[in-house]
């Protein structure tokens, strides 16, 4: 199998890679680089489990090869709290002081796809929320309360800017 | 009478929630370890066959690839107590595994399946239930003899009767259809379901010396112990399985054949080998909700009263399954038996054996596919005397002092009527409240009549009532107290996701006085805690965290005993709260963490008593405990494309006593988007030729997505909270409960949108629009 060598920017950090170019980007970040905060579920583009975020879009890492990763700002949920005090994003504490999640598998790819519609739109209504997130699958069925975690993270992060 | 609580009934943060937050939780794919194997599977691709032969040479030769297992290698075993051995000769589903491959990367493993060539002897295969049943049709198990399941040598059924139908009732269902003024009956199929874990079922499996040591994805880590023990014939002692974080099961969680072929391939590699299910996999080789093809016949009078019913339920169990007629039992009980005072009833039921995947546990278990058919006849009988469906759930519903009785009396016996608890008058409140919440009687227009028609789009409204058993099932809990005075937990349950290590901490919090943030709960470590069956059947609240609520208890009688002297007080005056052990009503009081500082001894032990101790104060009649679920929803069907979105859903259910609120709600809310998706989107294709399921993927097996169900302006809760006998504090299993009325409610709100009554399985656009074009015709012949 032809191995490529190439540098990927993972929040913030440039790691040098040799990988296979068949190799999509979810395997890499998980078995290479070590980082398993990003999950898999379908692993064929069905249920925006594995979302990352390139150059801040929310992107599917199963169907997307690694070495079409080079040159681009990647962003997973291990990327979010703040790198040097390690203080979480204003989504994740609202998902931890709501109970967010369930099993917690769809819960990064839902944080990340959440902070992505939020950083283009930062007053989303509540339709806005289901439509955003509405590649993202919950088969614990908590559509309700993530609904409100990004609607009050919105909230917060709104009276944190104007602070 | 109010009671006074710390940290019990509030909404307090998870204990597992930073870590899923930031993607450090660690699930099984996520564990590596040095030197380890990955393996894979090779899968039947045909319903029944024979393997004549089989030539692993060319894969073995493969570099990297470390084990072959298939028939001639394995022991012969039964794994999960089956028909098939671990790998068997004879093939009785379209993705049985009939060669394991364990390799030094998953895609050698992989690319090593490809190179094993089999020579299979296709076998006649019998696909369709019904068929089963007739003479001369091929049989699912030649070796069995009989597609009727009646118990094997080694899964005996003592309650199953030599005709092989499990019968259960109560009264004398022909004196009640002889009272009765109108009798009704009717057919309503009910839907497979996939689990759909949002992770493929996982394992790790890894020895030292003699000892295997299983990181399983599992809700049932008994069960996985006795499997593993009983296939590798070694002692439980020496195996210990930790099922940290497990994922969403919905009652399917349990890798028993993975795990021992993977133990088997590391004790002969001597390397961790690690097995992960692709999503097609996880369709094809574990296991699913049953279909029932329910008749029921129900016997109403004029005034209302339901006079007998008569339910027989033919269930298609596929080529096995690892829970013989206990999900059949469920139904018998609650749905047939014990949803309404229906004085008399008789229900019967058979499974029977085909070549498809077989069935196994899933949310609801039994009750949700009997409800979804006996509700809608209900609702018919309303109709036949014209009264309002939700008066006609009001007059019938079950109360405290009913009879109830167990499950595992159906399977086992001996059959001894007890009653419901005083909970269960849960029922007529979740009606009443359900009823003002979703405006009611604002919206039911009488029979016949729509809530409002557009152009193409009717819009309907239903009601339907659920229940289903909470289990109470032996369990034991360790509370040891740290020198700080803080607490460790050790239960065999299992966190799955439904907030079981959270709920948990707080009940222990609550009965030591310490701080919520002072408990820590080890679950599910068979290695360290005591045993638990699991999380199953809704027996966390009332089986494991009740005996957690006792060792707590006993942890406190230890403190009491300790501070007495040092407060010259007696053990009964005093009280555990703030973190201290006070003289009750007094500020005299010696922090918990000094006791425990000199007396790092404490620790206390917590058994479940037996459940025909739970008795009822006044009649002195065992009590069995059940949850009420009623709902309530509002529906538009297009009559041009057939699909049906749900407007508004109001849901009540009772939980005996809220321990965490929002956690409730995240349950709640878990079984109503599972019973959507179970009548409205998921449907399982299964060629009727081959048995082959030609949709194994998240595209084509749609479940719900954000925008299938209503936004929060139409999506309303409600919980009682009547306290069970069962359970810490009164709290009880609901979850399963939760889903159990929406199906029915959905399929009688689509009749007062269109009035048409739609009887197929799912309720997809497909089938909607068949059942809507087929009614018609029969009402113009």
């Amino acid at each position: 199998m032809s191995k490529q060598e190439i540098v990927l920017n993972v929040n913030g950090i440039d790691y040098e890679l040799k990988v296979n170019v068949t190799a999509t980007l979810v395997d890499v970040l998980r078995e290479e680089i070590g980082l398993t905060g990003t999950k898999v579920m379908c692993n064929e583009g069905a249920c925006g489990t594995c979302t990352v975020l390139i150059n801040g879009t929310p992107a599917l890492s199963c169907m997307m090869l690694a070495v079409d990763g080079e040159g681009k700002e990647i962003q997973t949920i291990e990327g979010l709290a703040d790198q040097e005090t390690g203080e979480l994003h204003p989504i994740q504490k609202t998902f931890v002081e709501r109970s967010g999640m369930q099993c917690g598998v769809c819960t990064p790819g839902m944080i990340l796809t959440a902070k992505a519609l939020i950083d283009e739109n930062p007053e989303p209504s509540e339709g806005e929320v289901r439509e955003a997130l509405s590649g993202n699958l919950c088969r614990c069925g908590n559509y309700q309360r993530i609904t409100e975690c990004v609607l009050t993270s919105a909230e917060n992060l709104k009276n944190r800017s104007t602070k | 009478m109010t009671e006074q609580f710390s940290v019990l009934g509030k909404s307090v943060k998870r204990k597992d929630a930073i870590e899923k937050v930031k993607g450090e939780a660690k699930y099984i794919p996520d564990i590596q370890l040095p030197k380890m194997l990955h393996a894979k599977f090779l899968r039947s691709p045909h319903a029944h066959a024979r393997i004549k032969n089989i030539d692993t040479s060319r894969a073995e030769e493969l570099p990297g690839v470390r084990c072959v297992l298939t028939h001639q290698n394995v022991p012969k075993k039964h794994p999960q107590r089956k028909f098939e051995f671990l790998l068997d000769e004879t093939l009785h589903h379209p993705g049985e595994e009939v060669a394991a491959v364990a390799a030094l990367t998953p895609e050698i493993a992989e690319e090593a399946l490809k190179l094993i060539h089999v020579h299979y002897e296709v076998l006649p295969a019998i696909i369709d239930p019904e068929e089963a049943l007739n003479p001369g049709a091929p049989l699912a198990h030649q070796e069995y003899g009989s597609n009727i399941y009646k118990g094997t040598q080694i899964v005996n059924i003592p309650r199953l009767e030599e005709d092989g139908w499990l019968r259960l009732g109560t009264g004398d269902v022909d004196k009640g259809f002889a009272e009765a003024d109108h009798i009704l009956e009717r057919t309503v199929e009910s839907p497979m379901q996939y689990n759909c874990s949002p992770m493929p079922r996982s394992v790790i499996c890894e020895w030292a010396g003699d000892k295997l040591t299983c990181w399983a994805d599992t809700q049932l880590p008994l069960f996985l112990l006795r499997d593993l023990a009983g296939s590798l014939e070694m002692a439980q002692a020496n195996i210990r399985i930790i099922a940290n974080y497990a994922v969403g099961g919905y009652g399917g969680k349990s890798p028993e054949k993975t795990a021992t072929l993977a133990a088997i391939m590391a004790k002969r590699t001597g390397r961790p080998v690690k097995a992960v299910f692709s999503r097609a996999e996880d369709f094809i080789g574990t296991h699913h909700r049953v279909s029932y093809k329910n008749y029921n016949k129900i016997g109403v009078k004029k005034d209302g009263t339901i006079t007998a019913i008569y339910s027989k339920i033919l269930a298609n169990w596929g080529s096995d399954t690892v829970v013989p007629y206990v999900c059949q039992s469920s139904a018998l009980l609650g749905a047939c038996n014990m949803l309404y005072r229906w004085q008399n009833s008789m229900a019967e039921s058979q499974g029977v054996l085909t070549n498809i995947l077989g069935y196994g546990p899933m949310n609801g278990f039994g009750d949700p596919e009997a409800i979804y058919a006996v509700e809608r006849l209900v609702d018919e009988a309303a109709e036949k005397i014209d009264m309002d469906p939700l008066d006609f759930r009001l007059k019938n519903c079950m109360r405290y002092g009913d009879k109830a009785m167990e499950y595992e009396q159906v399977m086992n016996g001996p059959i001894e009527w007890g009653i419901l608890g005083p909970d269960l008058d849960s029922f007529p409140e979740l009606i009443e409240r359900c009823a003002e919440k979703a405006q009611w009687k604002e919206k039911w227009r009488g029979w016949q009549t729509p809530m409002a028609v557009d152009a193409y789009r009717r819009r309907g409204i239903g009601v339907s009532i659920g229940m289903h058993h909470t289990s109470f099932w032996p369990a034991s809990a360790i509370v040891k107290m740290n020198q700080d005075g803080s607490a460790t937990v050790l239960t065999g349950a299992v966190e799955i996701g439904q907030g079981y290590g959270t709920a948990t901490a707080q009940v222990a919090a609550e009965c030591l006085g310490i701080r919520y943030e002072d408990v820590n709960v080890i679950l599910a470590d068979t290695g360290a805690a005591p045993a638990a069956i699991g999380n199953v059947a809704s027996c966390g609240t009332s089986s494991p965290m009740n005996a957690v609520k006792i060792a707590a208890e006993d942890a406190k009688c230890k403190l009491f005993e300790l501070a007495g002297p040092r407060l010259n007080a007696s053990v009964d005056d005093l009280e555990a709260k703030d973190g201290g052990i006070y003289v009750k009503g007094t500020s005299n009081s010696i922090p918990i963490a000094d006791i425990c500082f000199t007396n790092w001894q404490i620790t206390g032990t917590g058994n479940n008593p037996p459940y025909h101790s739970i008795r009822d104060e006044k009649t002195g009649k065992v009590i069995h405990a059940y949850a009420a679920a009623v709902t309530i929803v509002e529906v538009e069907v297009d009559i041009e494309t057939g699909k049906i979105d749900i407007i508004e859903l109001t849901s009540g259910h009772d939980t005996g006593r809220t321990i965490n609120p929002i956690i409730v709600e995240n349950q709640i809310d878990l079984g109503l988007v599972m019973a959507c998706g179970w009548v409205l989107t998921e449907e399982y294709k299964i060629d009727p030729k081959t048995g082959i399921l030609l949709n194994p993927n998240l595209l084509d097996y749609k479940i719900p997505s954000f925008l299938d169900m209503p936004d929060s302006n139409h999506f309303n809760r409600v919980v009682s909270e009547r306290p069970s006998a069962w359970g810490p504090f009164g709290a009880k299993g609901f979850s399963e409960t939760s889903m159990t009325a929406l199906g029915p409610a959905i399929a009688n709100a689509v009749y007062n949108a269109t009035g048409t009554r739609v009887y197929c399985a799912s309720l997809t656009p497909e089938n909607i629009l068949s059942e809507l074009e087929t009614r018609k015709e029969e009402v113009s012949n």
